[in-house]
């Protein structure tokens, strides 16, 4: 079960979010809040919670106020485009990922789950671009490569295209457990600790360029 | 490694829609808590890729695939293609088809839960009657129905080989369970288990 804040200034379309997101099976809203002093009081777990942000200003300082917050949370925010000079600027101010009002509900349940679990949600497209932006650090490509199986060179891949676990094994139609156990070999071989991490390795070293 | 376990569930097409104790509300609790790791569907890759699901039974379209768009379950589309349609008969042929398929739909509508339509007597029963079905058809059509099965059973151990040890449920129309699970336990490397023991 995926657990849900929802953060909005209207209380109608607050409202409306709950009614929706709460009819989606393996979604659990715990809360909406309209403004981020809302969310210091709030009785949730500290981690494994996405947030669903649908503000129409002052983006980048709510989410910055939320980071400090509520640090492990996994915040959502919905963009009107894909647009890099727009999303860059939410990823620093610690956005976990960007959805754009267009999306579906599946879209958007898919994205909450994958926030929840502290996974990456960027429009493929420009996702290498996006994290070069958010770390500010270019990796030597004359490191040493480390041998890759095919298999985990795919997942890699993908990871770097901005897919979610799910969206990889789906693609693979492989299970998302082994997806997982393959991240985890992944990550041992590149010695890296996070998804973002692997990602960055994946757009310095793999050739072409994933995207 | 131990042999992976594949569970073969049978549907009931358009009966979903009824308000029968295994109506679709009821498939889509049933699969959550299953809860496999792969769903193989009778799907071709084609119209999964494409998301054309317009010719695809109801409790495709209505409940599993939703369902696995919005949970980790990861959708297999083991049909190479899909099959020609069932002619339709004419005369007496016509006449024996409707008598079976009136206690077909009897059989499937007093069935007291998911579990009755996919083992026991019932199962057996309607396996019974949609042999008869067949029967009617005449030989090209059973063929092709038989190919579209054989073919059905060796994708599903093509996606049971690539991701061993995983959990595997396979959903398909209920007339197809017996003889994809007679296919599939020739393999060693599959343990065919009940949907209930997945």
């Amino acid at each position: 079960m995926s657990l849900v804040v929802i953060l909005s200034e209207p209380r109608l379309r607050r409202e409306a979010w709950r009614a929706l997101l709460q009819a989606q099976p393996g979604i659990k809203v715990v809360a909406c809040v309209g403004e981020t002093s809302g969310l210091a009081d709030l009785e949730a777990p500290e981690q494994g919670v996405a947030m669903l942000v649908d503000m129409e200003d002052l983006l980048v300082e709510t989410l910055r106020l939320t980071a400090r917050l509520r640090p492990a949370w996994g915040a959502l925010v919905l963009v009107r485009t894909y647009e890099r000079r727009e999303i860059a600027p939410l990823l620093r101010a610690g956005a976990m990922g960007v959805l754009t009002r267009d999306s579906t509900v599946a879209e958007i349940v898919s994205a909450l789950v994958a926030s929840a679990r502290g996974e990456l949600v960027l429009p493929g497209s420009l996702t290498p671009e996006l994290l070069t932006d958010l770390l500010g650090r270019a990796l030597s490509s004359t490191d040493d490569i480390p041998a890759l199986s095919p298999r985990e060179e795919e997942v890699l891949r993908l990871l770097a295209h901005g897919l979610t676990n799910k969206a990889i094994a789906q693609d693979l139609l492989l299970s998302v457990r082994t997806v997982e156990s393959h991240l985890r070999a992944i990550y041992a071989k590149l010695q890296v600790a996070s998804r973002t991490e692997a990602v960055l390795w994946a757009v310095a070293h793999m050739n072409p360029p994933p995207g | 490694m131990n042999a992976t376990p594949v569970a073969v569930l049978g549907t009931l097409a358009d009966f979903h829609r009824e308000p029968i104790p295994y109506n679709l509300g009821a498939l889509i609790r049933l699969v959550r808590a299953i809860h496999p790791d792969l769903l193989c569907l009778d799907i071709t890759s084609h119209e999964w890729q494409t998301r054309d699901f317009a010719r695809l039974p109801l409790e495709y379209r209505e409940a599993l695939v939703p369902l696995a768009g919005q949970t980790d379950i990861v959708v297999v589309p083991v049909a190479d293609e899909r099959p020609r349609p069932e002619e339709e008969l004419r005369g007496a042929r016509a006449a024996i088809a409707r008598k079976i398929m009136s206690a077909l739909a009897y059989v499937q509508r007093s069935a007291p839960s998911p579990a009755a339509i996919n083992e026991g007597v019932r199962h057996h029963l309607a396996n019974d009657l949609y042999q008869l079905l067949a029967g009617l058809q005449g030989k090209a059509m059973r063929e092709e129905a038989t190919l579209h099965a054989s073919r059905l059973a060796a994708n599903i151990v093509r996606a049971a080989r690539r991701d061993p040890g995983r959990r595997v449920l396979v959903v398909v129309n209920v007339r197809f369970c017996h003889y994809l699970r007679r296919l599939l336990r020739n393999y060693l490397d599959l343990q065919v288990v009940r949907f209930s023991e997945l």
